[in-house]
């Protein structure tokens, strides 16, 4: 079995900085993984996701998502992975409807001078229907819930049959209710389409059931890589949260 | 009234029209970027290439064109590298290009003052010609075609240029594209409408038509109707008032914003 995800000695630099933000980092990530990134704030958490979906270029090192460099084949790799943006809100005279942002989804898939065709649509009100967001289908986005908001996020990467998810925070700003919601869409995904995820949370109480790994990231450096249950008790653990309370 | 011979009178529509449209479909990128100060730097760009051609008796529309969209083609990367928000850099190239077009204003020799030399710099919609509306014509085709041909990517940039990156879009040519089609249609339509009131036909139809609904595709369907219906009237208006042509479509521009306000179905509450 080959990694759908493999960082060699990868370092990230921010154009205008000097110093590396992700340093050295060195991962594999396999089929099926659901993997939970924690690490305390600054720790280059938001930057190892952008950099494995090739938003942020990498200074050294190489990256292969799906077995494709990244620095080659950014925009096609893109098209085939989901990517969940942190804290992302619409304003309120956002002028797109929910369907237009689900359809988005697929642009990169479709091509440059096609238009989404039947195909397109009937994979996108799939999505939709899926994350239980259909019925707000012609509604405008800027007027939805941040619950809601987040299941058309979800709908607008499922609605690119993705290999991999990539989700930055997803429980972020939301109530009780809309996490609880949210959380078990996630695995529900997981569980039915054995897609690969990698998930930056906050909260411990966030990590999924059905997390496989933890990857432990303190001043852009993995400090671990390990099961949930060996990595939450370990000292590495213990010390990179020392100044920090999850 | 004035009294002016038809074929001025409709080559007046045609071409105020024609740029209407023109602005106006450019500018629904402009208001949704909060790229706003885009026309106003354009304009600027366009007014000191113009004056630069006066002042060394070269053709001005054609240095116009020139100078806008140089500023256009270095906008987009200047933005990228310095890190900064295209409005600050704008707003730097705005200042640069005012400077340098009073600078090129002030090295005109007397004799290319002419109202034919002036009417580039400050617009004079009554003096288009044939060649004029051609240009105008093809540029309106052009960017009809372009917006046709790459409607959902510049629909998915308009929406964020993260998220359409996201969606395996390489954004950045389009970006690019966007500021260069902006240079093109202010040099285009600078001797018709006074270079710095072109801005206002940019913004205001756009900022018109947002007010009326939630769906891009309607918006972008009916900008391009608010800057036809602010040139008509203002060319109405201009020619039954005795009133400067490019003020009075400006001046219409705004009574139709000040409506849309009022009138908005998305700010009314329940």
């Amino acid at each position: 079995m080959r990694p759908v995800i493999e960082l060699q000695n990868v370092d990230t630099v921010y154009e205008g900085e000097k110093n590396a933000t992700l340093k050295g980092v060195t991962l594999k990530i396999w089929p099926g993984d659901l993997i939970c990134v924690l690490g305390p704030n600054g720790a280059g958490k938001t930057t190892l996701l952008e950099t494995i979906n090739g938003i942020l270029p990498c200074k050294r090192g190489r990256i292969l998502v799906l077995e494709k460099d990244i620095c080659s084949k950014g925009p096609w790799i893109r098209s085939h992975v989901g990517y969940m943006l942190q804290e992302y809100t619409f304003l309120e005279s956002t002028p797109y409807l929910v369907k237009d942002v689900i359809i988005m989804g697929r642009f990169g898939k479709i091509g440059l001078l096609r238009r989404p065709n039947d195909i397109d649509w009937t994979a996108a009100k799939r999505a939709a229907e899926y994350m239980d967001v259909l019925h707000l289908w012609n509604r405008p986005i800027g007027k939805l819930s941040g619950g809601q908001t987040q299941k058309v996020l979800l709908a607008r990467m499922l609605a690119k049959n993705p290999k991999i998810l990539l989700m930055d925070e997803p429980y972020s700003n939301l109530d009780y209710k809309a996490v609880e919601d949210i959380s078990s869409k996630i695995c529900q995904i997981h569980r039915n389409r054995n897609l690969t995820m990698v998930m930056v949370i906050h909260e411990l109480s966030h990590i999924p059931p059905k997390c496989n790994r933890i990857i432990l990231l303190k001043d852009g450096k993995v400090l671990g890589d390990a099961p949930p249950n060996k990595m939450l008790n370990s000292n590495q653990f213990k010390r990179a949260f020392s100044e920090y309370s999850v | 009234m004035i009294q002016i011979p038809a074929h001025i009178f409709l080559n007046t529509i045609l071409g105020a029209s024609l740029a209407a449209i023109v602005c106006s479909l450019v500018g629904v990128f402009i208001v949704r970027m909060n790229l706003s100060s885009m026309g106003f730097c354009m304009s600027h760009a366009a007014f000191a290439g113009a004056a630069l051609g006066l002042a060394i008796s070269r053709d001005p529309l054609l240095l116009a064109l020139g100078m806008s969209t140089l500023v256009a083609i270095i906008l987009g990367p200047v933005a990228e590298r310095a890190k900064l928000q295209a409005d600050i850099i704008l707003g730097t190239m705005f200042s640069l290009t005012m400077a340098l077009g009073l600078l090129f204003l002030s090295m005109i020799p007397g004799s290319a003052m002419s109202s034919d030399a002036l009417s580039i710099l400050w617009g004079s919609v009554l003096g288009i010609t044939n060649a004029d509306l051609m240009r105008l014509g093809i540029l309106t085709i052009f960017l009809i075609v372009v917006i046709g041909l790459f409607y959902k990517e510049f629909l998915a940039i308009m929406l964020d240029r993260k998220l359409a990156e996201e969606s395996g879009i390489n954004t950045r040519p389009f970006y690019y594209a966007i500021l260069f089609l902006c240079g093109v249609t202010v040099s285009v339509s600078l001797k018709l409408i006074v270079g710095r009131l072109i801005f206002a036909l940019m913004v205001n139809p756009a900022s018109s038509a947002y007010q009326f609904s939630h769906n891009m595709k309607s918006i972008i369907f009916l900008t391009p109707l608010f800057g036809l219906a602010s040139s008509v009237t203002g060319i109405l208006l201009s020619f039954q008032w005795d009133m400067p042509l490019g003020s009075s479509i400006v001046i219409m521009s705004v009574v139709l914003f000040l409506a849309s306000v009022l009138l908005s179905p998305k700010r009314k509450r329940g």
